[in-house]
């Protein structure tokens, strides 16, 4: 889920960097019908507010003016990579893709196209063509577009040291002001946190909100690491600022599991209820959420058949290594090991160390009845992040 | 009949389409704050209209007792420096149907800021953080007069009823205003709370409920509503082929077919009502998205169960056919009429809820028989021709096995569709 957002969150800041050299180059506004230019600027605009406050009508608004502006002969470079970001975002990747194809032939070796259509690659599991494509930039282009890709690509393959030294080059050319700084330092927190590096990951997230007080994603990430240190409270009163401010799914499952964890089931629904909502209206705005909405289901036991059908889907759309991992852990759970196992193998293809993936796996081989094999993976998940998850980690111990 | 099914259930989901949906935005709250300058007072009006997720997290917090006061406790009036209490003069909650079966929330408050004096600074520190419109008013009349203002003395969006929608402008963001003024002398008015909230989208029928103002506009909404519904029993579902069938085949007369309109308006006017009093019973108690589903089941249930007693008296009747010949007719009747009104329409029963949600409920009732009677009278013009034209029917010997069965075919026409609807609404239910 992380990569999904963090793969939304650059391809936005590659735009909101094209916008800026868009609105250089376009002078004064026309009082008459918008130019194509305006509109496009006003459609990357909607892009980054969608990213930055997750409300999801930015979507259709952001849809209106690129489609208005490539109106003409529907042969403007611009427009097309901001209608490819836009179907990256509603996670629509095959047609990001080939929007983002389309965009390269009007305008080839333009960074922010190769971005996208990167980002469109990784989610459809076409990996080594994606990294290729993320090492090309990054020696052309060097900067927090590329950098950020980087890193994103060696977390993907394993090599966690590297990518934490690509997102440190990443938060070095965002600067000290405005939101990718903050943006930079969160996304290098989580990399620490992903290795159960608790302290530095805090760090980095405060360091994110001194530079911009309450920004919503530092403070998702600071209660994870609030929770991991078992301060439930701390944890809950961050989570709650978080979903006041920006009721994205991701930050009320959270906060519902931080109910649950201190015994009040009534709050946990309320939240697990809101969920259920937003997604209804990130569907109705053209968001494809079966992959994110079958993990939370399976996570927490609800709907698991429907979950099962929905990774399918999620799998035929997006035949990544998450939607690998989320349709092993569906079948898992509701007892169908031996297939959950085949797509456990091709989700930890890359060799990414993902500790949730890990102790999943070792489920799956525990439902086998290969005891030993699952006692390696739990190990193996808590020696990679001890505290991946406070509801599931505490279950890897139980049973390593 | 899918036609019709797809209407009925739509119309059971309240507009379910996302073009019903909140026009800023799914997770905005917008807020207007005016003050105004009446005479010698100032007053200030307030209004909060929280879209579909905001709805579900914070909505029952303004239906509780004190709203008002609590949401005075973040504005801040300053009169000549000085923070002025903001006593509540009145306040108004109305829902609303929004996007995928959620709910928007309007909240309306008027408030007194005693004496006005020559500054005056009004500043909105609620929902901090929060997107969504933003906009501070600074007016004034009865005699009094501002000198500047950094505010603008109109709201753009009509006190956030109609936003305008300017793809190259962003949304107002304004949550502070000060003004220099000069009061009045009169005595002032405490401004009212504006006209209740309409729906998001509105058409047709359903937008008749939101009209204002005198004996004219009410004798044209019934008008109107009659027309709706004389074109609404135009569209296919309403049993009208069965009507002709029936009348034609049971030696049906005049009198008749304006029974059968009577039946028609009254099951249908009583359908509606039961459903409306029914969605806002449950609505109190059960959060809307769990409330649909299980509404949708309840009317397909409904539906099952009126065919199933429409065909148990048909098939009973067949068996005395000679014996109660009368009693069976009126009786058949009856059933006819009853299928035919019994399926409330959408619009109708929404034009019921958002007449209810506005507080103009008697209003709504007057409309919802304007309606019913405009539907039983397309359905008793086209028994009349039925019964007029039967001499050329009775020539083609429509007595037949066929017309004798309609009566039942269509009981059984209607147990299926509450079949069908039963089973889609089944999967919906968590």
């Amino acid at each position: 889920m992380r990569r999904l957002l963090a793969a939304g969150a650059v391809a936005a800041i590659a735009a909101t960097a094209l916008l800026a050299g868009g609105a250089l180059r376009s002078g004064d506004d026309a009082a008459a019908a918008p130019t194509s230019r305006q509109l496009i600027r006003v459609g990357f605009r909607e892009l980054d507010a969608a990213r930055r406050t997750g409300e999801p009508t930015h979507y259709g608004r952001a849809e209106e003016a690129l489609r208005e502006a490539l109106d003409g002969d529907g042969q403007d470079a611009e427009a097309l990579v901001g209608l490819a970001s836009l179907a990256n975002s509603r996670h629509r990747f095959r047609e990001g893709l080939r929007l983002a194809r389309q965009a390269r032939r009007l305008a080839p070796d333009t960074a922010v196209v190769d971005a996208v259509l990167g980002d469109s690659l990784v989610e459809l599991g076409r990996y080594d063509e994606a990294f290729r494509g993320f090492d090309r930039l990054a020696a052309r282009k060097p900067g927090l577009t590329a950098y950020s890709r980087v890193s994103y690509a060696r977390e993907l393959l394993g090599h966690q040291a590297q990518a934490i030294e690509a997102m440190r080059l990443a938060v070095d050319a965002a600067g000290d002001s405005g939101e990718p700084a903050a943006w930079s330092r969160t996304q290098l927190g989580k990399l620490y946190f992903s290795q159960g590096r608790l302290h530095e990951a805090a760090a980095q997230y405060r360091a994110a909100l001194e530079l911009r007080p309450g920004y919503v994603q530092a403070l998702d990430a600071l209660a994870h690491v609030e929770a991991a240190r078992g301060r439930l409270r701390a944890a809950t009163s961050l989570e709650r600022q978080a979903v006041a401010q920006t009721a994205l799914p991701q930050y009320a499952g959270f906060l519902g599991d931080l109910y649950r964890l201190q015994g009040s089931a009534r709050r946990a629904d309320e939240q697990y209820r809101l969920v259920a909502a937003v997604d209804r209206l990130f569907v109705a705005n053209g968001v494809a959420t079966d992959l994110e909405l079958s993990l939370f289901n399976v996570d927490h036991g609800f709907r698991l058949t429907e979950s099962v059908a929905r990774a399918r889907r999620a799998l035929a759309e997006r035949p990544g290594i998450e939607a690998e991992g989320v349709l092993a852990w569906a079948l898992a759970r509701t007892g169908r090991c031996g297939e959950a196992l085949r797509h456990s193998e091709r989700a930890l293809r890359l060799g990414t160390l993902d500790a949730p993936k890990f102790f999943q796996r070792g489920m799956i081989e525990r439902c086998l009845g290969r005891r030993a094999a699952s006692q390696r993976w739990f190990h193996r998940a808590l020696r990679t992040n001890p505290y991946f998850s406070p509801a599931w980690a505490p279950v890897a111990r139980r049973l390593s | 009949m899918k036609r019709l099914l797809l209407a009925l259930i739509g119309g059971v989901l309240l507009l379910p389409a996302s073009a019903a949906a909140h026009p800023l935005g799914n997770f905005t709250v917008n807020r207007y704050a005016g003050a105004e300058v009446s005479g010698s007072h100032v007053f200030v009006r307030y209004a909060v209209d929280l879209a579909e997720i905001p709805t579900l997290q914070d909505g029952s917090r303004f239906r509780r007792p004190g709203a008002a006061t609590r949401l005075a406790r973040g504005l801040r009036l300053e009169l000549d420096g000085r923070r002025a209490r903001l006593r509540p003069l009145a306040s108004r909650v109305a829902l609303r149907p929004g996007a995928s079966g959620l709910r928007t929330l309007r909240f309306d408050a008027v408030y007194e800021g005693g004496r006005a004096g020559r500054m005056l600074s009004l500043r909105d520190t609620n929902f901090a953080g929060r997107i969504g419109w933003k906009e501070v008013v600074v007016g004034a009349d009865r005699g009094a007069r501002i000198v500047t203002s950094s505010a603008p003395s109109r709201s753009a969006s009509d006190e956030l009823r109609s936003y305008p929608r300017d793809l190259l402008r962003a949304p107002s963001d304004t949550t502070a205003a000060t003004a220099v003024v000069r009061p009045g002398t009169a005595e002032g008015v405490a401004p009212s709370l504006g006209d209740a909230p309409s729906d998001h989208r509105r058409g047709g029928f359903e937008s008749l409920i939101g009209q204002d103002g005198g004996a004219g506009v009410i004798a044209l909404a019934l008008v109107l509503a009659l027309f709706w519904g004389a074109a609404h029993a135009l569209t296919p579902g309403h049993g009208k082929a069965i009507v002709a069938a029936y009348l034609v085949g049971s030696r049906g007369k005049a009198r008749h077919a304006f029974a059968l309109g009577g039946i028609v308006t009254v099951t249908h006017t009583i359908g509606v009502f039961a459903l409306g009093l029914v969605t806002l019973a449950l609505s109190e108690l059960i959060v809307p998205e769990r409330l649909y589903p299980w509404l949708n089941l309840v009317s397909a249930l409904l539906v099952v169960g009126v065919g199933v007693a429409v065909l148990r008296a048909r098939l009973h009747a067949r068996g005395h056919r000679h014996h109660h010949h009368e009693h069976q007719h009126r009786r058949g009747l009856l059933a006819v009429g009853i299928s035919g009104g019994l399926l409330p329409c959408p619009s109708a029963l929404v034009v019921l809820l958002a007449a209810i949600s506005l507080h103009r409920v008697g209003f709504g009732l007057l409309l919802i028989v304007a309606f019913s009677l405009g539907l039983a009278s397309v359905i008793t013009g086209i028994g009349l021709v039925a019964v007029t034209a039967k001499r050329a029917f009775a020539r083609l010997s429509l007595e037949g096995a066929f017309v004798r069965a309609l009566p039942a075919l269509s009981a059984a026409a209607i147990v299926a569709l509450g079949l069908v609807m039963t089973m889609r609404s089944l999967p919906q239910l968590t």
